[in-house]
């Protein structure tokens, strides 16, 4: 049972990771991005290329700086032109993203499974109760709630942090005070998806790499995002560890329709508070 | 030196026009007020100066200097700090975390969260307490707190009465004419004479996206301030 439960976790740590970038770009862009499963994806192969040549550890490095360039390019080549028009070329823009991305990493890795090892360090296993529970899968747990700790801290303890959360709500009334909302958000963005890229390269070791690994946990970190209040931090970080729950639960007790759940627990979750958990007040 | 100047301003949303021509000017220590009915382009030259509304043609300068490209930090990171109609309180945030926003540009002066506080005691009180929970009256005080934290040069007010009781209007006019009295320069953007009356020396009447009408206040009463400017 404790198993189950720690296998949710590190789904929804990962989950997490992933979501609470598209959080900070709605934030601070207005866009809902598809492109960010393929940022994921994008994140993996890079991870897994880069490590080739500097191990494991060069390749998070590797993966996590070179997502925060793409996403500094993206904030500039497509979130910010989009941020002012119509949803539905929002969707149409970022969904192409995903799919350019998608082809890229086809053509350049093809489309077989490619499985990435553990590295060396964390290869071992660790007693719980009566079973073996692999060491990595606790630094993926760990690593979630480091990104989530630090995240919180610096959204509610530092300048740059207020202003994220100033602009996240009124942009206008934030730059009329003197803060360059323009360049806050290429920093921001690049947050997000240098997080999408972490959370990419932190689940490589545990899902096969494949070109289509984004569109799935794609719909999952929608769900996650929608659930927990749109635009939420703490909302998201809910939804996740809930979802994770969900989804681990799914696989192993009902696997028939395992990917139906975190869409009945989204829906009923909006029936129950329309503006998801985190928001109280319209 | 004048900290705000627009010479012959010609500003617009996309392809509707709104001001034709405006000039007008604030000297340092000085305290102008801008009159006019509803829908004459007041609120629309605070826009302009944010570059919220696009500037066609004429020059913007503040302190003195020519703003090539207006950007919607220009203005205060220029010395230029606005309390918006509507007073804009940031949902979410605090009074004091509202307060700290408004010292993003990093400028020396008097004034810090302390200063404020002794200014509005109310804030004190609710610091740690949501912006917009609090009254109206009380919302206006942290939207005036928040512009002061900037340590500016200007202080410009768009409608800061409208919707409050006229005992909070004499509290906010109590706190103005302070500010005055310490020299700070503001330009006051109002409809209610009792108002400008106490706090400026200068005025210029806005119609139709045009001044119409200066003058100075000294040697005015409030009923012929009333009289003489037919708005
Ligand atoms: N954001 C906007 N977009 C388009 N038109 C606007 C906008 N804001 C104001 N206007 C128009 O510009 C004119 C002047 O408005 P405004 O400057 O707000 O007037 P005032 O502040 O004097 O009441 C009005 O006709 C108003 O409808
Ligand atoms: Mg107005």
């Amino acid at each position: 049972m404790i198993i189950q439960v720690l296998n949710g976790l590190v789904y929804g740590g990962m989950l997490y990771i992933l979501s609470v970038g598209l959080v900070l770009l709605f934030g601070l862009r207005r866009v809902v991005n598809f492109a960010h499963g393929g940022l994921f994806m994008l994140g993996a192969y890079a991870g897994y290329a880069a490590s080739m040549q500097f191990g494991f550890w060069g390749g998070v490095v590797f993966s996590v700086v070179a997502l925060a360039v793409l996403g500094a390019l993206l904030d500039r080549l497509v979130f910010r032109p989009l941020q002012n028009v119509d949803h539905m070329i929002t969707v149409l823009v970022t969904y192409g993203l995903l799919l350019v991305f998608e082809d890229f990493v086809h053509t350049v890795w093809g489309a077989d499974l490619i499985s990435v090892r553990v590295p060396a360090l964390l290869a071992g296993t660790i007693g719980i109760g009566d079973t073996q529970f692999p060491v990595y899968r606790l630094v993926v747990i760990a690593v979630a709630i480091a990104v989530a700790l630090g995240l919180s801290a610096w959204l509610h303890f530092s300048r740059a942090g207020l202003y994220v959360r100033a602009s996240s709500v009124d942009s206008l009334t934030t730059a009329m005070q003197g803060v360059d909302t323009e360049r806050l958000s290429i920093g921001v963005v690049a947050l997000g998806t240098a997080l999408a890229g972490l959370s990419g390269v932190v689940a490589a070791p545990l899902i096969a790499l494949s070109p289509s690994m984004g569109s799935s946990i794609l719909i999952e970190s929608f769900i996650v995002v929608v659930t927990g209040g749109l635009g939420s931090f703490v909302g998201a970080f809910i939804a996740a560890i809930v979802i994770g729950q969900v989804h681990n639960f799914g696989v192993v007790y009902l696997p028939n329709v395992s990917s139906m759940l975190p869409l009945l627990l989204m829906v009923g979750v909006l029936i129950w508070r329309p503006t998801g958990l985190a928001r109280t007040q319209s | 030196m004048s900290l705000l100047e627009l010479e012959s301003v010609d500003a617009a949303y996309g392809k509707a026009k709104v001001l034709h021509g405006v000039s007008l000017k604030v000297e340092k220590g000085e305290r102008v007020a801008i009159l006019g009915r509803n829908g004459v382009g007041k609120t629309t030259l605070v826009n302009t100066c944010i570059g919220v509304a696009r500037l066609n043609g004429g020059q913007v300068s503040f302190g003195g200097k020519k703003v090539s490209t207006i950007r919607a930090f220009t203005a205060a990171r220029s010395g230029l700090a606005i309390v918006p109609q509507g007073r804009r309180i940031v949902p979410g945030l605090t009074v004091r975390e509202n307060l700290i926003l408004g010292s993003a540009p990093n400028r020396s002066g008097p004034w810090n969260q302390e200063a404020v506080f002794n200014l509005f005691p109310i804030l004190r009180e609710r610091a740690d307490t949501l912006g917009t929970a609090m009254s109206g009256g009380q919302q206006q005080m942290l939207a005036i707190g928040r512009a002061l934290m900037a340590n500016p040069d200007l202080l410009i007010l768009d409608e800061p009465s409208e919707g409050l009781a006229p005992v909070v209007v004499d509290e906010l006019g109590d706190a103005l004419v302070r500010l005055a009295q310490n020299g700070t320069s503001i330009l006051l953007i109002e409809q209610n004479f009792g108002l400008v009356h106490k706090i400026s020396e200068r005025y210029y009447v806005l119609s139709k996206g045009s001044v119409v009408e200066q003058g100075s206040m000294r040697g005015l009463s409030l009923e012929s301030l009333k009289k003489h400017v037919s708005v």
